[in-house]
């Protein structure tokens, strides 16, 4: 894969089958070009809001962005889950683990919180050359497994850090009740500490959800066709409806975090130990 | 007395050793980075008095030909150099990384300290606070980013007296999308804090006579922003690394710079990891320099302990 | 008796939504007077004193300070809290400020006194309440006399015509109280004008002109403390002063 050249090469092949025709050239280099007047499709002056003709534009489209959508939220999904599957036993193995394995585990999330997330994107995307994955059915391109590996290794690192904080705000005397009823150290982590700190984590995790779920229009860089990537191809295509275009996929995102964010408040309160003042 | 002084058993005292060994390295690495940048930047606005602009600091085929002497390094001869080769498109792009997230930085800050006051303490513009920082947390920043640049076309709007600033008029969209954006979310970490400052502070205020607003001002601010620094931290590393984004509509910075060279050259893994490190290290720098913000401005009884 | 020339709280009440914490509460005090009230947790005391300096805003009635209406809309509220200091049972001090930055606040930015003054003033009013050596400690640094000691200070940093206590020693440790009510009786003896709400008896006894007895927002009876503590006129008077002396 790393031989495949340039971003836009890239990106023009996960495109391949499902989108429309793109503008050739590296996404970069395109915009590039373009420096000096501005974005050159937009030569004719200031845009207006409210073209009958755009809006059409745009809602004639609507199903081609919905399948976008639909890649985002599954991006979405995917990344979280990979995210909590290395982030929780990484996070736990930086409140009880000691030596190599805790520094490693420390540096490795130093290292992905430290990098954004473009660059985590590319690296995974050119560098690890991540293949093709074919389950017979569907087959998820190399850019989709590249997005799902960046943003669910970053989301790792993060999701790390909100367990950890949360598996230590457990009370020490909860472990050594545990410990006093018979129960070994990992199992009165398991049935005593960890009930408990998943539930303190889902104002963190929440915070975490949302984050992920906008990030995804970064894979933009690798050219996986999300609802940003499907919003840009549109308005590469009918230049006057540039922002209609965008007004209404952000629209979208919003929906989706705004959903996602009640949804876990309502999770949040269902989950609630109930607690004294003092607590 | 003597149990006071316990000596140190030998894997304590490795241990401790193999910390300031460690300790050691990141300064003296931290200095190697900066001292780099430094001399990089100086040396671009002197027009190039110590090297001609464009050339790396040292010359790229003496570093290949000292580490192709060196038995065991040889190896990596031919890619250090090519690092070096690159080390000029980086530090101009680091410049501009720098320059946009602290203006970037500073400016959201003006704004969102009375964004925070009007959501917690005003009626209509609370409304209004609330709305406004929904809307820009609630959607991508690359989607903001698009808004500002293929949708409004600002940048065949900036001013005149401002387009001389960079190269490119670009540039200031970039700010301005993370001026805006970045208000948003500091705003949500002052509005924290400020909830955070006990009611009894603004009723003694109040009490020997402060208005409400000086109340704010003199008592509430000074508390609520110490509280903030750790999440204001946060929001400087978010800000340097999404800073990256900017490539998205032209800006020429460090991860545009490094773009534009990996497709010249293909050399897309060393190009890119380097890239990541050159990020990390400006990363590790800010959290350091707000760590000593902190310590600076600490007040006993003030803000949580932090764990060491 | 008082006859009122200087402090006049005439049918005073308040509510909190349909609730009446205050039922036309009355009393008096001269220059230079103590007053103390009394009563159970709840009974509205504190509220009473909040509406003195209006931070609690009482819907009925008339407080006449030193010939002005406290409760007049057209007062302005910040004048009248320059004149009346107040200490809180929570000290409430400035945790951002040192002693001397907590008590110098209020002379340099609401009496508009110079940097220096306003230090030199703080550390005036600091001497009086016996903290001369602490002027530059952080709030988190002192004990908790101590602290209540800096709030004290602070209010008389203003100046004020009178001062109200709203139970300066209930958050204190017992072996703490005494030089908090130490600097009061200072106070007391320079002629300083008090409203003081308190569960010391003792402290009532010895300083108060007049105590004031308040239950359930109503004045069940007030008069001299040697007449109100021995010979109580009405029995809910004599059954809360013999529950507070079980406690002591």
């Amino acid at each position: 894969m790393s031989a495949a050249g340039t971003l836009a090469l890239a990106a023009v092949e996960s495109f391949g089958a499902t989108g429309p025709s793109l503008p050739a050239g590296p996404l970069l280099a395109a915009t590039a070009e373009s420096v000096g007047a501005g974005p050159a499709f937009i030569g004719e002056g200031p845009a207006f809001i409210g073209e009958g003709a755009d809006w059409e534009f745009v809602f004639r489209n609507a199903d081609y962005l919905g399948v976008g959508a639909l890649l985002t939220i599954g991006l979405t999904v995917a990344s979280i889950l990979l995210g909590f599957l290395v982030g929780f036993p990484a996070g736990a193995v930086e409140v009880y683990g000691d030596g190599y394995l805790k520094r490693a585990v420390n540096v490795a999330g130093i290292v992905l919180r430290g990098t954004p997330i473009v660059v985590i994107l590319i690296v995974m995307y050119f560098v690890v050359g991540v293949p093709q994955i074919n389950l017979g059915v569907v087959s998820i391109s190399s850019a989709m497994t590249a997005g799902i590996l960046g943003l669910g290794l970053r989301s790792a690192a993060y999701q790390s850090q909100i367990f950890r904080a949360t598996l230590s705000s457990v009370d020490a005397g909860q472990l050594e009740a545990g410990r006093s009823i018979g129960l070994s150290r990992f199992e009165a982590v398991r049935y005593v500490v960890v009930p408990q700190a998943l539930r303190r984590s889902i104002p963190g995790f929440q915070n975490e959800f949302t984050i992920v779920l906008k990030d995804t229009s970064i894979v933009f860089a690798i050219g996986l066709a999300e609802l940003l990537t499907r919003g840009y191809d549109l308005f590469s295509e009918q230049t006057t409806a540039v922002l209609e275009v965008i007004l209404f996929i952000s629209a979208i995102y919003f929906v989706l975090t705004f959903t996602t964010n009640r949804a876990l408040d309502y999770l949040g309160r269902h989950y609630a130990i109930p607690e004294g003042e003092s607590a | 007395m003597a149990s006071a002084t316990r000596p140190a058993t030998v894997r304590e005292r490795v241990a401790a050793s193999d910390r300031s060994i460690g300790r050691l390295l990141l300064v003296a690495a931290g200095a190697l980075f900066w001292g780099w940048l430094l001399v990089s930047w100086v040396n671009r606005w002197l027009g190039g008095v110590l090297v001609p602009i464009g050339e790396p600091l040292v010359s790229a085929a003496a570093v290949e030909a000292t580490l192709a002497a060196l038995p065991g390094l040889a190896a990596y001869a031919a890619d250090a150099a090519f690092v070096v080769e690159l080390t000029p498109q980086l530090a101009r792009g680091t410049w501009l990384t720098v320059v946009i997230t602290a203006v970037s930085l500073v400016v959201g800050f003006v704004i969102a300290v009375p964004l925070a006051v009007a959501r917690v303490y005003g009626r209509f513009s609370a409304w209004l606070s609330l709305a406004y920082t929904e809307l820009l947390r609630g959607t991508p920043l690359l989607a903001q980013l698009f808004v500002l640049y293929y949708g409004l076309n600002l940048a065949s709007y900036v001013p005149g007296a401002l387009s001389g600033v960079f190269a490119r008029g670009v540039v200031w969209v970039a700010i301005l999308g993370f001026t805006l954006n970045g208000a948003a979310y500091q705003a949500e970490y002052i509005r924290g804090a400020l909830e955070s400052v006990e009611e009894g502070q603004i009723t003694a205020g109040r009490a020997i006579g402060l208005s409400k607003l000086e109340t704010i001002y003199h008592v509430v601010l000074p508390q609520g922003l110490r509280y903030a620094i750790p999440s204001w931290t946060n929001e400087f590393v978010y800000l340097i690394k999404y800073s990256s984004l900017a490539a998205f509509i032209t800006v020429p910075e460090l991860y545009y710079r490094a773009d534009q060279v990996a497709s010249e050259t293909f050399r897309y893994t060393l190009i890119f990891v380097v890239t990541g490190v050159t990020y990390l290290a400006l990363v590790l720098t800010a959290s350091k320099l707000m760590g000593r913000v902190e310590e600076a401005v600490a007040i006993p009884g003030l803000g949580v302990e932090r764990e060491e | 008796m008082s006859d009122g020339d200087f402090l006049r709280v005439t049918d005073v009440s308040k509510w909190y939504g349909d609730e009446r914490v205050l039922h036309d509460v009355s009393f008096e005090m001269d220059r230079g007077d103590v007053t103390v009230l009394i009563g159970p947790s709840g009974s509205g005391k504190s509220t009473m004193l909040r509406c003195v300096n209006r931070l609690a805003e009482a819907q009925e009635g008339s407080i006449r300070l030193d010939g002005e209406e406290v409760l007049s809309p057209d007062l302005d509220v910040d004048e009248l809290r320059r004149e009346v200091g107040m200490v809180f049972q929570g000290f409430n001090l400035f945790a951002h400020l040192t002693a001397v930055g907590n008590v110098a606040l209020g002379p340099r930015r609401v009496l508009g006194l110079s940097e220096a003054d306003a230090r030199e003033r703080a550390e005036e009013q600091l001497d009086r309440v016996g903290l001369a050596d602490q002027l530059d400690s952080y709030p988190a640094e002192l004990s908790g006399g101590q602290q209540q000691r800096v709030g004290i200070a602070r209010a008389l940093a203003m100046e004020p015509k009178l001062m109200l206590f709203d139970e300066p020693t209930s958050a204190l440790d017992p072996e703490l109280i005494g030089e908090v009510l130490e600097a009061m009786h200072g106070l007391v003896d320079e002629g300083m004008t008090m409203l003081v709400v308190t569960h010391e008896m003792s402290f009532a006894r010895e300083v108060a002109d007049e105590v004031v007895f308040l239950d359930e927002g109503h004045v069940v009876e007030r008069g001299p403390p040697d007449q109100l503590f021995e010979r109580p006129e009405k029995e809910r008077t004599g059954r809360f002063l013999e529950r507070i002396a079980s406690h002591d």
